[in-house]
C-alpha cells in the first residue's frame, strides 16, 4: 500500500493497538517539537511500525523574514529523532512584523497565507527552502495551497512559480488535489464560465511529473459564498476524478488522506486510504 | 521596505488589527502591496479560521481555566487574546505564556482575581507535559546515606514547579480534574481566603498537581535553584524530610540523588 493517513490524536491508541496495514502514517511536525512527553513517545511508537511522513504547518517558506531559526531547529531534532520517509511544508507564508500599539511586533499567523507568485516572492522561498534543505541535509517537498485570497500583479502562474522553486532549489513538490479543486470552485464563484474540472486538469498538465513525490486528498466544505479546504468530509467525486487524472500524470506517487477536522472513525480513514490504494494501481502508467 | 515585504505586512496587518494599510508603508505602497483582489470574504475566512484556531489551542492548555469562565466567555477571551497577544512562532504549543498576565489586567474578570494564577498552574501543566523525559535512577539514593548532603543535590522531575498563591489554585485546579476537592469544597476554600502553594511536576507522562505546605515548597524551592540538600532543608526546617523522600520518590517528584558540581 502506498496511501497513508493523517494520524491524528484521537486514533493514536487505537492505530498502535490494530497495527492497520498503511502505506504510511503522515503527523503535522510541529506537533511533536517539544523536548519529550506523550506525545513524542506515541510519535515514536508509530515509527516502530510505520513509515512517517512529517508534514510542517508553520515554516513559513515564503516570508521575507527568512525561516524562523528555532523552529529549523526543532525540525532538524525531529527529523533525527523519526528519520521520516518525507519531510514537506507549504509554499506559503506566515510571519511578518505588524505595527501595534506597542511598535512593531513580530507575528506568526498560524495560517498558510499565499504569495504572490513574483520573482521576489520566488527568490525569497527558493533561498528558504534552500535553507531548510542544506540544515536538514535532504530534499523538502513543497505544497501547493488552497488560497482565499490573491494578489494583484502576478508575473507568472503558480504553475511556473512551483516548477521553478523545484528547479531552482531541488525541492519535490507536493500536490494536494483537494487545494486546487478548491481554488477553482472559488474562481468559479468570481466567474461564473470557470470550468472547476477543467481548470484542474490543465493545472496537473502543467507540471513536470519528476518534481512530483507526494499527492494529497481530503474533503472540503462549501460555504455557499466561499469553498474552505477544511478537511472535514470525505473526497469528493470531483477530487477522485482529479486523482486519477493525476496519476495517469505523474505516476504511482505515495498519496495521503488527510483529515483534520470531525476527524471520523479510524475504519473510515482506512478505507478512503484503500480507496485511494485501489485507483492508484490501476491509474498509475 | 521591498514590495514582498510591504505586501505581507499588509496582509498580516489586515488579519490581525483590521487596519486597512499599515501606516508604516512607504509612499505609494498601499497600491504597490497588490492588496488582494477578492480580498474580504478570503481575509474573512482567515480571520475566523484564526480565531477558532485561537480557541482550540487555549481550550487545550487551558481546560479548567475555560470551564471557570464559560464557554462564552472564553471564547471572546481567546478572540481578544489572539488579536493582542499574536503567536511568535510556529509552534502553537508555544503560544499562551502570556495569559496569565493578559488575564491580570482585564478589568473585566478583576471580580474573579485568582484565574491568572489558574492559568499560571495551567501553563505550568502545559510546560511540564512537554519537558524532557527523565529516567529515575533509584541506585543514586545510595549516596544519602554516604556522602555530606552540603554536597548532594536531589534530582527533580521534569517540569517541576512551585507556584504560590493567594489562593486555593491547586485544588480549584484538581477539583475539575479529578474532582479531588469537589467543586464545593475547592469553592469553600476560595471564600474562606485559602492560600496555597501548588506543585506541578510530571510523574512519567502525565504533568501533575497537588497543594503543597510551605515547608515542602520551600524545600523544592530551593533545590529548584541548585541549592545543595543541606541547604534545602535549612530552608525547610518544620518538615519530616524522610517521609516527604518516600512520597516524593513513589510519586515520581524526586528522580534520583547526585553530587553537586565542585566550584572551581
Amino acid at each position: 500500500m502506498q496511501t497513508g493517513i493523517g494520524w491524528r490524536h484521537p486514533h493514536y491508541g487505537e492505530l498502535l493497538e490494530r497495527q492497520l496495514a498503511i502505506g504510511f502514517l503522515e503527523v503535522h511536525s510541529e506537533n511533536f517539537f517539544a523536548d519529550g512527553g506523550a506525545a513524542l513517545a506515541v510519535l515514536r511508537r508509530g515509527r516502530a511500525h510505520y513509515p512517517v511522513s512529517l508534514h510542517g504547518v508553520g515554516l513559513s517558506l515564503g516570508s521575507v523574514q527568512g525561516v524562523d531559526a528555532w523552529h529549523l531547529e526543532r525540525l532538524a531534532r525531529l527529523v533525527t529523532q523519526i528519520e521520516p520517509v518525507r519531510v514537506s511544508d507549504h509554499a506559503c507564508f506566515a510571519r511578518a512584523s505588524i505595527r501595534t500599539s506597542a511598535g512593531l511586533r513580530d507575528v506568526h499567523a498560524s495560517d498558510l497565507l499565499p504569495v504572490p507568485f513574483s520573482d521576489e516572492a520566488l527568490d525569497t522561498m527558493v533561498a528558504n527552502v534552500q535553507q531548510v534543505q542544506d540544515r536538514l541535509r535532504r530534499s523538502i517537498s513543497v505544497e501547493n495551497l488552497s488560497a482565499y485570497v490573491s494578489w494583484d500583479g502576478d508575473s507568472m502562474q503558480e504553475t511556473e512559480f512551483l516548477i521553478a522553486l523545484a528547479q531552482r532549489s531541488g525541492c519535490g513538490l507536493l500536490v494536494d488535489v483537494n487545494n486546487l479543486y478548491v481554488n477553482a470552485l472559488n474562481h468559479k464563484l468570481r466567474d461564473a464560465t470557470v470550468d472547476p474540472l477543467q481548470e484542474c486538469r490543465s493545472w496537473l498538465d502543467a507540471l513536470p511529473a519528476q518534481h512530483v513525490t507526494e499527492i494529497h486528498l481530503a474533503g472540503h466544505a462549501d460555504c455557499g459564498d466561499i469553498v474552505i479546504d477544511d478537511h472535514g468530509s470525505a473526497v469528493c467525486d470531483a477530487v477522485w476524478a482529479l486523482y486519477r487524472h493525476a496519476l495517469a500524470r505523474f505516476g504511482a506517487v505515495p498519496t495521503l488522506i488527510e483529515w483534520d477536522t470531525d476527524v471520523p472513525a479510524l475504519d473510515v480513514l482506512v478505507h478512503e486510504a484503500m480507496t485511494a490504494d485501489g485507483h492508484l494501481r490501476e491509474c498509475a502508467p | 521596505m521591498k514590495n514582498l515585504a510591504a505586501q505581507q505586512q499588509a496582509l498580516l496587518q489586515l488579519l490581525f488589527t483590521g487596519a486597512a494599510a499599515p501606516p508604516a508603508l512607504p509612499h505609494g505602497a498601499p497600491a504597490a502591496t497588490g492588496l488582494p483582489f477578492h480580498g474580504e470574504r478570503g481575509l474573512r475566512a482567515y480571520r475566523a479560521n484564526g480565531l477558532a484556531l485561537a480557541e482550540r489551542t487555549l481550550t487545550g492548555a487551558f481546560p479548567v481555566l475555560a470551564q471557570l469562565v464559560g464557554a462564552e466567555s472564553f471564547t471572546a477571551l481567546s478572540r481578544e487574546f489572539w488579536l493582542t497577544h499574536p503567536p511568535r512562532c510556529g509552534d502553537l504549543a508555544q503560544w499562551g505564556d502570556a495569559l496569565a498576565q493578559f488575564l491580570q489586567t482585564n478589568s473585566q474578570l478583576a471580580d474573579e482575581p485568582y484565574l491568572p494564577d489558574v492559568a499560571r498552574v495551567e501553563w505550568a501543566l502545559h510546560v511540564a507535559a512537554g519537558a524532557a523525559d527523565q529516567a529515575a535512577d533509584m541506585a543514586s539514593f545510595a549516596l544519602l546515606a554516604s556522602a555530606d548532603p552540603a554536597t548532594l543535590s536531589l534530582r527533580l522531575a521534569s517540569g517541576t514547579l512551585v507556584l504560590a498563591s493567594n489562593y486555593p489554585v491547586a485544588s480549584i485546579t484538581t477539583a475539575h480534574q479529578s474532582g479531588t476537592p469537589s467543586l464545593a469544597e475547592a469553592g469553600a476554600m476560595l471564600r474562606a481566603g485559602t492560600a496555597e502553594h501548588a506543585l506541578v511536576w510530571r510523574a512519567g507522562l502525565r504533568p501533575c498537581v497537588r497543594p503543597c505546605g510551605p515547608g515542602e515548597a520551600a524545600l523544592v524551592t530551593a533545590l529548584l535553584r541548585g541549592a545543595s540538600l543541606l541547604a534545602a532543608l535549612e530552608s525547610a526546617p518544620g518538615l519530616d524530610f524522610q517521609g516527604w523522600l518516600s512520597m516524593a520518590v513513589q510519586s515520581g517528584l524526586v528522580l534520583g540523588s547526585g553530587s553537586l558540581p565542585t566550584p572551581e
